[in-house]
């Protein structure tokens, strides 16, 4: 060592011995992890409750250089970009508007129809601490935990959609199992038809639909939401739309687990709210200022005919009238079989 | 007398900077940034140091902190216990056992000894975790986390190196 290099040690044989030891330590901690899965949890919990703090500052440094390295390539795309968000912005906008005036007619309906409302969801914001993106494995950790009120079980989403569920939980950090990880199975409703299966996750981007009932063909870009079968999840989050894979059926999930850094833990295990009683008040009738209308006798109330249910009519080939059938309602009420163009 | 330890009567803490690297890499491995996507798995961090501490120094790498350092990452990513650990182990029985052929490389075979170490390691890591489910994995995960960690050797060791040369140094026997 005297030329100031280092050399590469070749001492061998004392390793061997416990090698032997650790070897045979390694096999008997796979074979009790096996037999007693939940034996470490605690330990892991607390392994990561004491690291969260080493956890939470390596995160601020690489978070700057991924923004760092992320804006590079941004720069040149500023521009386009900007259109884009103008546009998008636009018609957010629009939807925004209508959505606020579909959740007032929703909430008139269910106040007329004495509708028991969706159970309250309280929820916990939650950073991403840790990320496991590893061959079979595709884990977050948060630093929320049970002093949060994080429970395993539940839902964790972002402003997008649903990216997984906590399945441990600590003092200070929850662990959450993504939608894409392998051990990931979720009951899920598939709209327009409510079509019920199982979400799976295989490693890949897009998680499988399987448990599907015979014979369901699925439209590409349907949306598909959490079912809320088996009381573990609320029902609705929305998950992603679908993707036709071959035979198979994928989910295009709408919140990216790669980029998502702030997070909620939605609480379901909540009591459902009772819907608060109607008083005179709240009528549309008495609202407007009118009377309300006096009880009916009970003779008259069980003479109400039922109403028929729909029937499908085909459309008619242009030109053709249709044909006058006889209402059967009130022989007084007002039968208008005339069309518009004809008066 | 220096390079036994660049921090002189403080030698312990020179000694434990290989196991501090290997935590540190299993810290990294598992931070919620990813500068690949989602695409490819993070790179093993934690077996670089692993590696080469285990060729230069055995002493201060010990099976016991390949085996520890590996039931830490099982720890920390979530995995059922020990996989990882096994795996550290059984490449470091491999490395150990090769050691003559590994510490005798040097620029792209010194890539090419660590790449084997870590096809030696995901290979460990993808049969343990099929026995263990008793399902065959796909192994195109396998296939990129063993692509992307040797890739990323090259500028660790840059740093690696320099630790050992400045802080670590030879053994003593080596005079």
């Amino acid at each position: 060592m005297g030329n100031g290099s280092w050399k590469i040690s070749r001492s061998r044989g004392r390793a061997h011995l416990p090698l032997t030891v650790v070897a045979v330590l390694a096999i008997f901690l796979v074979l009790l992890g096996k037999a007693q899965s939940s034996l470490f949890d605690r330990a892991r919990t607390g392994v990561i409750d004491w690291m969260q703090p080493a956890l939470e500052a390596s995160r601020t440094p690489m978070e700057t250089m991924g923004r760092w390295m992320g804006s590079i390539g941004n720069i040149f795309w500023v521009y386009q970009e900007n259109l884009k968000l103008k546009e998008e912005n636009a018609r957010l906008k629009q939807w925004h508007n209508t959505a606020q005036v579909l959740t007032e007619r929703l909430k008139r309906y269910q106040l007329l129809l004495n509708a028991v409302p969706d159970p309250a969801l309280s929820s916990v914001v939650a950073r991403v601490i840790g990320r496991a993106n590893h061959p079979f494995l595709q884990t977050m950790i948060l630093d929320a935990g049970k002093s949060h009120g994080a429970k395993p079980g539940q839902a964790v989403v972002d402003q997008r959609g649903m990216i997984g569920r906590v399945y441990l939980t600590g003092e200070h950090t929850s662990w959450v199992i993504l939608l894409t990880d392998l051990n990931s199975r979720i009951p899920v409703s598939i709209e327009p038809n409510t079509d019920q299966a199982i979400m799976s996750g295989d490693n890949s981007p897009m998680p499988l639909i399987e448990t599907l009932a015979r014979g369901v063909e699925l439209k590409p870009d349907s949306q598909v939401v959490t079912s809320g079968d088996g009381d573990i999840l609320p029902a609705g989050i929305p998950i992603g739309v679908i993707v036709k894979d071959g035979s198979h059926y994928r989910v295009a999930l709408f919140a990216d687990q790669t980029t998502a850094q702030d997070v909620e833990i939605v609480d379901f295990k909540q009591k459902p709210e009772h819907p608060p009683s109607v008083g005179q008040q709240e009528l549309p009738v008495t609202a407007a200022g009118l009377a309300p209308a006096a009880p009916q006798p009970q003779a008259a109330t069980s003479q109400v005919m039922p109403v028929p249910p729909p029937v499908y009519k085909p459309p008619l080939p242009p030109g053709q009238k249709p044909a006058v059938v006889p209402q059967q309602g009130p022989a007084n009420a007002p039968v208008n079989n005339a069309e518009p163009g004809d008066q | 007398m220096e390079r036994l330890g660049g921090f002189g009567s403080n030698r312990v803490a020179s000694n434990v900077i290989p196991v501090l690297f290997g935590l540190f890499g299993v810290v990294i491995t598992n931070v919620p940034i990813s500068a690949f996507g989602s695409w490819i798995p993070a790179p093993m961090y934690a077996l670089m140091p692993v590696y080469y501490w285990c060729l230069v120094r055995p002493d201060l790498m010990t099976p016991g902190w390949a085996f520890l350092i590996g039931f830490i990452h099982d720890i920390v990513s979530g995995e059922p216990p020990g996989l990882w650990a096994a795996s550290f182990v059984a490449t470091y029985a491999i490395i150990d056992k090769q050691r003559d052929a590994f510490a005798g490389l040097s620029g792209f075979g010194a890539i090419l000894g660590f790449a084997t170490a870590t096809l030696v390691a995901c290979s460990a890591h993808y049969v343990i975790f099929s026995l263990y489910h008793w399902h065959l994995m796909p192994v195109t995960g396998s296939i990129k986390e063993f692509a992307v960690t040797s890739i990323l050797y090259i500028p660790v060791v840059v740093v690696l190196a320099y630790m050992h040369r400045r802080f670590v140094g030879p053994l003593r026997s080596e005079f």
